[in-house]
């Protein structure tokens, strides 16, 4: 059952493994904050989907099973766009279309249809948290690369007790940072490293059972 | 036909619940962005305000570029200059601005609230230290809305967001004609 969560964090992290939500993932992943408002924002939607699709699975007609989805995707979507315009206006502001656009991200059409419309209830909702904290971790390792030699700057939470206003300048980057990084292409180019870096290490995982196995079997023919 | 009306019903059951539950939502959250949306309104309007305090705001049109203005008086009660609700058009989409004027039509400052313009770009506009450019023109000078207007060092920090530019330019500058004509009339 674990399974159904931890495979959403790695081993089929819906950015850098399935590919899917990339849109989101360009457009907002200019800043880390941004990119962890968006992923709460997906995860919450995600769940919510999840869950309603799950338990509906008997009564939605398989012919209009899409605009079921659809229509409860929309819902929580909605519902996120309400909440946060009314109680984080400043992240609302600084995500813009991207809050509406929720609503057609490919990873939450994708889990309604491929899991939650066939699995039950706690499969499906461990399935949603998974992939909503895999895509929030691969939003914020993109952002994280994109501000900080985009922008010269980490942009996290302010702490009003500490007089920490959220965020850190990077010296010597803020000052010249490489503009590249805040346009789509920068976001390309590190979805593409990272994507390569996580498929190395896959890949040498993979590798390195069978060399174990190999070792022993050249032992025994010793 | 049975099967089709069973289908459309469930479907139609499916979003009058989602209706339902999101109308409680808004319910909710709605009376909190209004009181954030004049909150927001206030404080542009007392960052814009030159010496003096602003008066009742009067509608000016429903599209177009000026959509009213506050009169500004100074504390004898003279007036100063107005304080203008803009809308241009930016790269995103409404560039919802609030700008104050000297009665001559000279930019005193400006403070770009909503809009959708692209992060990093576009959204640096929303920087106090963008208007600073704008400051002062309108009067004698033009406002400037073409990056050849601009002296270098300017030109170089609006460059990738060249359609934000003039679109604050271009608000500005009819902003300003309007607040000149007001200015003369009075």
């Amino acid at each position: 059952m674990i399974r159904e969560f931890t495979k959403g964090l790695f081993k089929e992290n819906p950015i850098f493994v399935v590919l899917l939500g990339l849109c989101p993932a360009l457009g907002v992943s200019t800043k880390v904050i941004n990119a962890l408002g968006m992923g709460a924002g997906t995860l919450f939607v995600l769940v919510g989907s999840n869950i309603f699709v799950s338990l509906l699975k008997g009564f939605i007609p398989e012919k209009v099973r899409i605009p079921a989805y659809i229509v409860i995707i929309a819902s929580f979507v909605t519902i996120v766009e309400m909440v946060m315009q009314a109680y984080a206006p400043d992240l609302y502001n600084s995500l813009g279309v991207f809050v509406p656009l929720i609503v057609v991200n490919c990873i939450i059409l994708g889990r309604a249809e491929a899991f939650a419309s066939k699995n039950r209830l706690l499969p499906s909702v461990l399935d949603a948290l998974g992939m909503g904290l895999g895509f929030t971790l691969g939003l914020s390792a993109i952002s994280l690369v994109r501000e900080f030699f985009g922008n010269g700057t980490v942009t996290i939470f302010p702490i009003a007790p500490l007089g920490f206003d959220g965020i850190i300048r990077i010296p010597l980057i803020y000052q010249s940072p490489a503009r590249i990084m805040t346009l789509a292409a920068g976001a390309l180019l590190v979805i593409g490293y990272l994507k390569a870096l996580l498929n190395y290490y896959e890949a040498k995982k993979k590798d390195a059972p069978k060399n174990e196995k190999g070792v022993k079997e050249a032992a025994l023919a010793e | 036909m049975k099967t089709i009306t069973v289908i459309g019903g469930k479907l139609a059951l499916i979003c009058a619940v989602a209706a339902f539950s999101l109308g409680l939502v808004n319910a909710v959250t709605a009376p909190r962005i209004e009181e954030l949306r004049l909150a927001r309104l206030q404080a542009a309007l007392a960052a814009v305000v030159p010496e003096g305090s602003a008066g009742e705001y009067e509608a000016v049109a429903e599209s177009g570029v000026v959509r009213g203005y506050y009169p500004v008086s100074s504390a004898s009660g003279e007036k100063v200059g107005y304080v203008l609700r803009l809308v241009g058009s930016g790269y995103g989409g409404d560039l919802n601005m609030i700008a104050s004027y000297l009665k001559d039509g000279t930019v005193h400052s400006a403070v770009l609230m909503d809009n959708q313009e692209t992060p990093g770009l576009g959204k640096e506009a929303e920087k106090p230290e963008y208007m600073r450019m704008f400051k002062g023109t309108g009067g004698e000078k033009d406002v400037p809305y073409r990056k050849s207007q601009l002296p270098q060092d300017q030109a170089d920090a609006i460059s990738g967001a060249t359609i934000t530019f003039s679109g604050i330019g271009r608000a500005l500058n009819t902003g300003s004609d309007f607040a000149a004509e007001l200015g003369g009339t009075e």
